[in-house]
């Protein structure tokens, strides 16, 4: 698809359109954070933040993180308003297919799992659980741009 | 918290205003108050649990504050807050959506120095340093910050009015079979695809190839 680009996660290479994603999530990205009033706690970017993950272990924190998105966040994320939901499955979407791509790399052995980035991930996991399903569902949604960040 | 009762109407359109990643946050009056309004504002980084005031934009009576020490580290999220205050009463705060540096900031366009020969252009572009806190401190290039980025450039034939346009990685750009002794001019943008960023184009720059020696 347009605009797509080829991450280099150590052995694994994974073609995405982070540009796709991007601005559908530019698109409902003050709705979405306007449903998040929690200002003191961060899903993904504390207290550790992406940026200190080591290269080695990018490519599994990648993959834990895609599936945590297919599977906790976007099917709990649902608006009364259709625009913002049309935009949220074409993002979710577009993560299934990268999922596929990732998951096709571990199953070879190319996307291996250290022990900093399973703290990382369990810490992620925490913040997660901190909150209402809905709520944490929702937050995870208003910080893509932190993942998207990270990822470029 | 001994806070005064909140009765005065509060600021409004609270934002950051950011290029090149000077953030300063902008907001205006109070509906339906005239002067001697003051503000005191406050900052907090996403994610983390506390409000920091900003002791220079404490009982301040202009409608900004600039913010970018406070911002500058562009992996982290915030947002920021205005109180006013008028004749003993005061108004609610009133906050920022949340302002990420990296994806909400405008881009100046690139420096363009063109020479050139008899038949050619030599086009050197210079992207805009991030914001420093002085001078003497360290020259960031928006370069490092956004290492797709990108440049349009644009060649305008002064005589026949003809345009082209070519899209350079690097930071240097020959447009070579031109006409002797005619006028170019150039101007160029940044962009960058991820996250989406244009910088518009820049002023143009004219220069005259040089005259055929053998004509």
């Amino acid at each position: 698809t347009a605009g797509n680009k080829i991450f280099h996660l150590g052995p694994c290479r994974v073609s995405m359109s982070t540009a796709e994603i991007r601005s559908g999530f530019t698109a409902i990205k003050a709705n979405i954070q306007a449903r998040d009033p929690i200002r003191t706690l961060s899903i993904l970017s504390h207290p550790h933040s992406l940026h200190k993950v080591k290269s080695s272990d990018r490519c599994c924190i990648t993959h834990h993180l895609f599936n945590f998105y297919v599977d906790k966040v976007f099917k709990h994320c649902k608006t009364e308003d259709s625009y913002v939901n049309r935009k949220i499955s074409s993002i979710a979407n577009s993560f299934l297919s990268v999922r596929r791509k990732l998951g096709q790399c571990h199953e070879q052995n190319k996307c291996m799992c250290g022990q900093e980035s399973a703290e990382k991930f369990k810490q992620i996991l925490a913040n997660y659980e901190g909150l209402n399903v809905t709520s944490a569902a929702m937050k995870s949604l208003g910080e893509l741009d932190i993942l998207l960040d990270w990822m470029e | 918290s001994g806070e005064l009762y909140c009765s005065l109407p509060n600021p409004r359109n609270v934002h950051f205003e950011s290029i090149n990643m000077k953030n300063v946050l902008h907001w205006s009056a109070p509906e339906g108050t005239g002067d001697g309004v003051l503000y005191k504002v406050k900052y907090s980084v996403y994610g983390v649990g506390k409000w920091i005031r900003k002791p220079e934009c404490r009982n301040i009576n202009r409608t900004w504050c600039d913010l970018s020490s406070e911002t500058s580290d562009y992996e982290e999220q915030y947002y920021a807050s205005v109180k006013a205050f008028l004749n003993g009463m005061c108004s609610d705060w009133m906050e920022t959506t949340r302002f990420n540096p990296l994806t909400d900031t405008k881009i100046d366009p690139p420096m363009v120095s063109v020479s050139s020969t008899e038949k050619s252009l030599s086009i050197i572009l210079t992207a805009p340093e991030k914001w420093k806190r002085s001078p003497e401190g360290e020259s960031v290039s928006l370069l490092q910050v956004y290492p797709g980025l990108q440049y349009n450039v644009s060649v305008l034939n002064k005589k026949t009015k003809k345009r082209w346009f070519f899209a350079v990685s690097n930071n240097t750009l020959v447009v070579p079979w031109l006409e002797p002794g005619t006028a170019y001019c150039v101007s160029a943008e940044i962009y960058v695809t991820t996250p989406l960023l244009h910088s518009g184009f820049s002023k143009e720059y004219c220069i005259a190839t040089l005259k055929d020696k053998t004509a």
